[in-house]
């Protein structure tokens, strides 16, 4: 089946991509004005300390030999020790624990908008031009239009004063959890331990995602106001099929083809956004993380660190295209058919 | 060439309406617009007997679609059908029907053909899928029975080899296959009446003429009755029984095809028959009916075709003409032929038809409109 070989061949396409953002990666690192052994000694400006360190961090060697170590380490996944932000730990042992976090946000962020915004969009779509049309679409501007980092100390400012706010805490309001700190993801299959981390990541994947909510809802919207227009909706009319399964296959399977780079999108910028909601929040994710690592100059975190977005970017550029092999059966077909 | 006009007979104004298939009377759709109400279908009456094909012709914007939307039940918000039409199938009356009853009509009772056939079809599920879902909507069939039953459609259309078609998907398929597969998709319904819109309209020549012929294959073996839509009078003289034409939003003329192509009474009707190329061998300059279809928004009270008609005359705008019976020239004694057009009936002075004409617009049918209407 050509659909199979497309997307075989998409994922083929992926190896080169990698290599190239881990090159342009290096390129960046070295050429730049970062010193990794001026960042180690710290302010002393010691000479014998300086040279002592760039002997031992390997920076001495011609930077072809070192280009070539850092690609095999990278791909053998020896990603080595930090050399600054957390001197001498192993950069696994460090994303083992920060980037937990970070995917337990991000897959909140994705799946809020996905859950929220699309069926919502998708109901406007379906009835449009009524109150509730307006009400979502209205509702859709203004959480497209709410910048993130203030939103996020919004959401903190009125999540702490809950109590003179709503008369309620929202600290202990079910289940213990505060607002501006790490959540705790240990033993998730318990669903206390599931609902408390859902509790206190929430507020953080609202804000992250309220961009992607706004746009998923609106796009959705446009896209089942398209399809239900399409002929071949009409056509499934003429032969009888009943309103409700009309909806469920002949529009929503189509409607979905626009949304898919839409909703992927929304996932890479997830990755850079996070930065400010886990700053805000104090969620000492991966964003932190290579936050701290960038301006600390801490090389092999930095470059693992991006080697791991790299291959993050690319999985979900494979996962989208997974979805359009899956959804279109046209995908494949290039020029040739509408 | 002319199919046979005897089957018309079923179709003639003595016998009482309800013995025909599909009876429309009066139907009138609207659309509501900010600005004003567009009345595309305005009034008309017509009647299809079984195993029948009724030709409908206009040109583009005469309301030709609408009609064949408003029988399935197809009009939308802001459209709607006011409250004196009627369309009646098979003896049950279908306006006033709610979204849930006229499912059953759908596809069971009237199935339709539509104009693109590039569009018409679900482009992420296969043909065979979309075939099986009506064979399981009006038949019950389900699995590899429907798949079976599926394929012997598409055997049926002509469409080669079949069982390995029918797992393909619209794109793998060429215009003319597609529009083989709408029609196998509207005959896995089993229907008693087939609304063709336009159905050789995005095709080329040949494939027109071949899905013309499987039509009319078709309707022998089914013994199908057929609404054919189309702007095309070749192809009206090749597959109808009957023909009513229309003009914004009006049957301007009806009769059985072979008399109309013969005896065409409405200036309008003479027109169409003039602009086409076939007929017309030997003329330097192929004739054209200047101007376009006006849009109707107000009850009609005068001719529509007036300001296009090279035989107007004061009276046209003034009297809003109704169909009446006219003198007919072929051997078909009965063979109902009507015109609404003030020359008419021809065995009257101009006064006395005229007058006619306006005492028949006054009562019930256009009454009651007009007495909401905003124009008189």
């Amino acid at each position: 089946m050509s659909r199979w070989s497309y997307f075989a061949r998409r994922v083929l396409l992926m190896i080169p991509i990698v290599f190239f953002g881990t090159t342009i990666t290096f390129v960046i690192l070295r050429m730049g004005p970062i010193d990794p052994a001026a960042a180690v000694i710290g302010a002393s400006g010691d000479t014998e300390a300086y040279t002592s360190v760039r002997r031992s961090l390997g920076l001495d060697q011609p930077l072809w030999l070192q280009y070539v170590d850092y690609l095999r380490d990278l791909f053998t996944l020896q990603f080595g020790y930090s050399w600054v932000v957390n001197r001498g730990r192993p950069v696994w042992e460090l994303i083992g624990v920060y980037a937990p976090r970070t995917i337990w946000l991000g897959f909140w962020s994705v799946m809020l908008p996905l859950f929220v915004g699309l069926p919502l969009g998708f109901y406007a779509g379906l009835n449009p031009n009524t109150l509730s049309d307006y009400v979502a679409s209205f509702g859709g501007i203004v959480w497209r239009a709410m910048p993130n980092f203030w939103l996020a100390v919004i959401f903190v400012a009125v999540l702490t004063q809950s109590e003179q706010l709503f008369g309620f805490q929202w600290e202990s309001w079910l289940v213990e959890t505060n607002i501006v700190t790490p959540p705790e993801l240990q033993r998730l299959w318990v669903p206390e331990n599931f609902f408390g981390a859902f509790k206190a990541i929430l507020p953080a994947a609202l804000v992250l995602g309220s961009a992607s909510m706004g746009n998923e809802m609106r796009i959705g919207r446009t896209a089942v106001l398209e399809t239900k227009n399409e002929n071949y909706v009409e056509t499934a009319r003429a032969k009888g099929v009943p309103g409700r399964k009309i909806v469920y296959k002949h529009v929503f399977r189509n409607a979905l083809i626009p949304l898919v780079p839409i909703i992927t999108g929304e996932a890479f910028l997830l990755l850079g956004g996070s930065v400010l909601v886990e700053t805000v929040f104090s969620i000492n994710g991966l964003g932190y993380l290579f936050y701290a690592a960038t301006i600390n100059a801490d090389l092999p975190l930095v470059g693992s660190l991006m080697f791991f977005f790299i291959l993050l970017s690319v999985g979900i550029n494979i996962v989208q295209d997974l979805l359009y092999t899956l959804i279109d059966p046209r995908v494949g077909y290039g020029g040739e058919g509408a | 060439m002319v199919a046979d006009s005897s089957r018309s007979d079923a179709g003639t104004a003595a016998e009482p309406a309800d013995d025909r298939l599909l009876e429309v009377e009066n139907l009138q759709t609207v659309f509501h617009t900010e600005r004003e109400t567009i009345r595309a279908v305005d009034g008309i009456s017509f009647g299809i007997a079984e195993g029948e094909t009724l030709g409908l012709v206009g040109e583009s914007g005469s309301g030709k679609s609408v009609t064949a939307r408003s029988i399935m039940g197809l009009v939308d918000s802001p459209g709607e059908l006011l409250p004196d039409s009627s369309i009646r199938f098979d003896g049950r009356e279908l306006t006033g029907l709610s979204e849930t009853q006229y499912e059953s009509v759908r596809g069971g009772g009237v199935a339709m053909v539509f104009q693109d056939p590039l569009s018409t079809l679900n482009p992420v599920y296969t043909v065979g899928n979309q075939i099986e879902e009506a064979l399981s909507l009006h038949r019950g069939l389900s699995g590899l029975e429907a798949t079976e039953k599926a394929i012997e459609l598409l055997e049926d259309v002509g469409i080669p080899d079949a069982a390995r078609r029918v797992s393909e998907y619209p794109h793998e398929f060429s215009g003319g296959m597609r529009q083989r597969a709408v029609i196998a998709m509207a005959l896995a319904c089993d229907p008693d009446l087939l609304i063709c819109d336009e159905p050789t309209t995005a095709l080329d020549v040949t494939i027109q003429a071949q899905i013309l012929e499987l039509l009319a294959d078709l309707q022998e073996e089914h013994g199908l009755s057929i609404l054919f839509i189309t702007h095309d009078m070749g192809v009206i003289a090749e597959v109808c029984d009957r023909v009513a034409v229309m003009y914004a939003g009006e049957v301007v003329e009806q009769a059985p095809v072979v008399e109309l192509f013969e005896n065409p009474r409405h200036p309008y009707t003479r027109g169409l028959l003039r602009s086409i190329p076939s007929t017309q061998r030997g003329a330097d300059r192929l004739e054209t009916i200047e101007g376009e279809v006006p849009t109707p928004n107000a009850p009609a009270t005068d001719c529509r075709f007036a300001p296009r008609c090279p035989e107007a005359f004061d009276a046209c705008r003034e009297v809003h003409p109704e169909p009446v019976p006219v003198a007919t020239e072929t051997a078909d004694a009965d063979a109902d032929h009507t015109a609404a057009c003030l020359l008419y009936p021809e065995d009257e002075t101009r006064e006395q038809a005229v007058d006619r004409h306006a005492i028949e617009d006054a009562p019930p049918g256009a009454g009651a409109v007009d007495s909401g209407g905003e124009s008189r």
